[in-house]
């Protein structure tokens, strides 16, 4: 019993020496801090810029990812139907699906289903002067929406009936296109501009669209530029009316209904296709795109790398300025901990401040980087910031810093000798 | 004026630190002590360093309330063997004791145990934190034995009345003239109540007077210690009673 309290009392003391001595460590990191304020000023905005480099990188990784995610989840819809393989890079190519239209009318009549709509993606030649085409991606839907966000103009919506007797008679409808902003801005075509677009150089002359609107919004989807032309208007360049062709055949589920559930159901109608609810469908095209996937994982893995590595050599260099004073430090006593302690203190003020700072102008950044990029490539919030990102940079200011600085002084504790003291 | 705070006084494992205290020997003991710097096998040094011997055989006994003063031109070897009393340094050949314990056999961490709680150092140039107040400056060694702020604050205030700056405590060592600021440094050597007390050039950068107080205060507040002062001012060491003199790292005259 005795000893218990007695080992208890050695406890309680060991912990009350080990508490005041870590109080004298912070009071002379602050000091060091205090003393050296442009010192101190400098090395926050270094660990501020670390991070700053590190959110802003990450959140170029994470949008390079997620920019081509949106597509499908801007386009809001429940259940996506599709053959694979589905390589919306190489559109035009894949519109596997025939007989869109009854596809679609067949979903539509389903009680799970409220509404359903195909869409179809060609390669095109596309140009202001039948003599002078580009190469480009047009992108078949019924109507556009307010997620095209449109820069200028507006949008089309056809009337079903209208569809229905285009498709039957193989021709266009309203010949109406938004255009990409950057195709728009090469070709200096505006709202009411008239452009030619066909599969074949030959036959572009046939088909003349007038611009309506200007917008990313497909261009963003397929990660290169695409316009967007009514469905039928589409099919009758492709020339593939009669077959009536489409990359996907999307739905939603009816009030009340689980996308999943409804999903489900409608593969087992089609076993011919692969239907998947909207996740899935985004997970499905996530991984057919290894590249993108790639680069945007090294961009996050480089700026966590780079990150560490400049943080390391900031704290180095702090602790290495105040060789002298350690090396006093040193020689009257105190031990390599306490040392590592003050410099590993000062880290942690130092990457608390940084972090903060770093934080406070990474919003502002990204939206500055953002607009940038909306001018010169026209992808919209290419830069996307969530909030593990913030947490990554925060952690690796504080955390990263901290026990950096912490080595740094303990590696500093050694080299830290008499010779140092000069006399 | 010794103010001893047994509150600093703590068992330790015999292994990493001087343990004997030995009444009846000497405080110090340096026995067939060479040194060479430059002498490591470090991986990366150059081929073209040469090792200089700092010391050759030097035997030096130094007694409890003894001032030895330690004589020599510079390079003599007078640093060095304060720094291997102090155990910032372990010698090539030899043994150094303190208070019985031999510093040789002791580990890094054995050493910097042993100088925080028997040895104080005062350097030339006085080496206080240029951040910290003359007050926190001396409460130094104490943050590392674990002493709650109060005690240290209080500890460190009744050492700097007694080295007669009691309306000194707050000033930051820039606000302090070379006299004040060794008065400082010694009040630092003497916060953990040390049996030894070391002294590198002392007065180097002081003038006559002011030297001449900072000895009086050395060798007053060493009355029951062993002080060990290196300087080659014929002024300072005479307030030793003893002095050894160096040449080229070599006793010539004084040893034992």
């Amino acid at each position: 019993m005795i000893r218990r309290v007695a080992a208890r009392l050695r406890a309680a003391i060991g912990l009350r020496r080990r508490g005041a001595r870590a109080s004298g460590v912070v009071g002379v990191a602050f000091a060091q801090i205090r003393r050296a304020p442009r010192r101190t000023v400098l090395a926050v905005f270094a660990v501020a810029l670390v991070v700053l480099s590190v959110t802003l990188l990450a959140s170029l990784g994470v949008g390079v990812v997620a920019i081509g995610e949106d597509g499908l989840e801007n386009a809001n819809r429940d259940i996506w139907l599709s053959s694979d393989p589905i390589d919306p890079a190489a559109s035009g190519t894949e519109n596997p699906i025939g007989g869109a239209h009854e596809v679609t009318a067949d979903l539509e009549a389903r009680e799970d289903v409220s509404s359903a709509s195909p869409i179809a993606m060609y390669e095109v030649y596309l140009g202001t002067d039948p003599e002078a085409l580009e190469r480009t991606s047009a992108v078949g839907v019924p109507q556009t929406h307010s997620g095209f966000d449109f820069q200028a103009g507006g949008g089309f919506e056809i009337e079903e009936e209208a569809a229905e007797e285009a498709m039957t008679e193989g021709e266009p409808t309203t010949e109406e296109v938004v255009l990409d902003p950057a195709t728009a801005d090469r070709l200096d075509a505006s709202p009411g501009d008239t452009v030619y677009i066909a599969t074949s150089r030959q036959s572009a002359p046939e088909y003349e669209f007038t611009v309506v609107g200007t917008s990313g919004y497909y261009s963003q989807y397929l990660g290169s530029e695409a316009s967007a032309v009514p469905l039928p208007d589409l099919l009758a360049v492709a020339g593939t009316s009669g077959t009536d062709r489409s990359t996907f055949v999307t739905a939603d589920a009816a009030p009340g209904e689980d996308p999943q559930a409804v999903a489900a159901d409608i593969d087992d109608a089609y076993p011919e296709y692969d239907v998947r609810a909207s996740d899935e469908q985004i997970g499905a095209m996530a991984e057919k795109r290894p590249l993108v996937l790639a680069s945007g994982l090294t961009l996050v893995g480089l700026a966590v790398v780079g990150g560490v590595v400049l943080t390391v050599n900031l704290f180095a260099l702090v602790a290495s300025q105040q060789r002298e004073e350690l090396a006093a430090l040193r020689a009257i006593g105190l031990s390599r901990w306490v040392l590592a302690g003050t410099i590993g203190a000062q880290g942690l003020v130092i990457g608390l401040l940084g972090g903060i700072v770093g934080l406070l102008a990474t919003p502002a950044l990204a939206t500055g980087l953002n607009r940038v990029v909306i001018e010169v490539i026209g992808f919209e919030r290419l830069l996307r910031t969530p909030l593990e990102v913030y947490v990554v940079g925060f952690v690796l200011a504080a955390l990263v810093g901290t026990i950096v600085a912490l080595v740094a002084g303990w590696r500093a504790g050694r080299y830290a000798r008499i010779e140092h003291l000069g006399a | 004026m010794r103010i001893p705070n047994r509150s600093l006084r703590r068992s330790s494992s015999a292994d990493t630190e001087a343990t004997v205290d030995d009444e009846t020997g000497p405080a110090v003991r340096l026995e067939n002590v060479r040194h060479e710097y430059g002498s490591t096998t470090g991986r990366f040094r150059s081929r073209s360093e040469q090792a200089v011997t700092a010391l050759r055989d030097v035997s030096v006994d130094v007694k409890r309330g003894e001032v030895l003063g330690l004589e020599g031109p510079s390079g003599s070897g007078k640093s060095t063997i304060l720094h291997a009393i102090a155990g910032l340094l372990v010698p090539t050949d030899g043994t150094v004791s303190v208070l019985g314990t031999d510093l040789t056999e002791l580990s890094d961490r054995g050493r910097t145990r042993t100088r925080r709680r028997h040895v104080g150092i005062v350097f030339q140039r006085f080496h206080l934190l240029q951040s910290l107040s003359a007050r926190a400056n001396v409460a130094l060694p104490l943050v590392q034995v674990g002493l709650p702020k109060s005690a240290r604050r209080e500890r460190a205030t009744t050492l700097l009345s007694e080295v007669g700056l009691e309306d000194r405590v707050t000033h930051l060592p820039s606000e302090l003239s070379g006299g004040e600021r060794q008065r400082v440094a010694i009040a630092r050597a003497l916060s953990t109540d040390p049996d030894i007390l070391v002294a590198d050039e002392p007065t180097g950068e002081l003038d006559t007077d002011t030297g001449a107080d900072v000895l009086e205060l050395l060798t007053d507040v060493g009355r029951d210690r062993a002080v060990i002062v290196a300087s080659h001012d014929a002024a300072t060491l005479a307030v030793a009673d003893r002095v050894v003199t160096l040449r080229d790292g070599a006793v010539i005259e004084g040893e034992r």
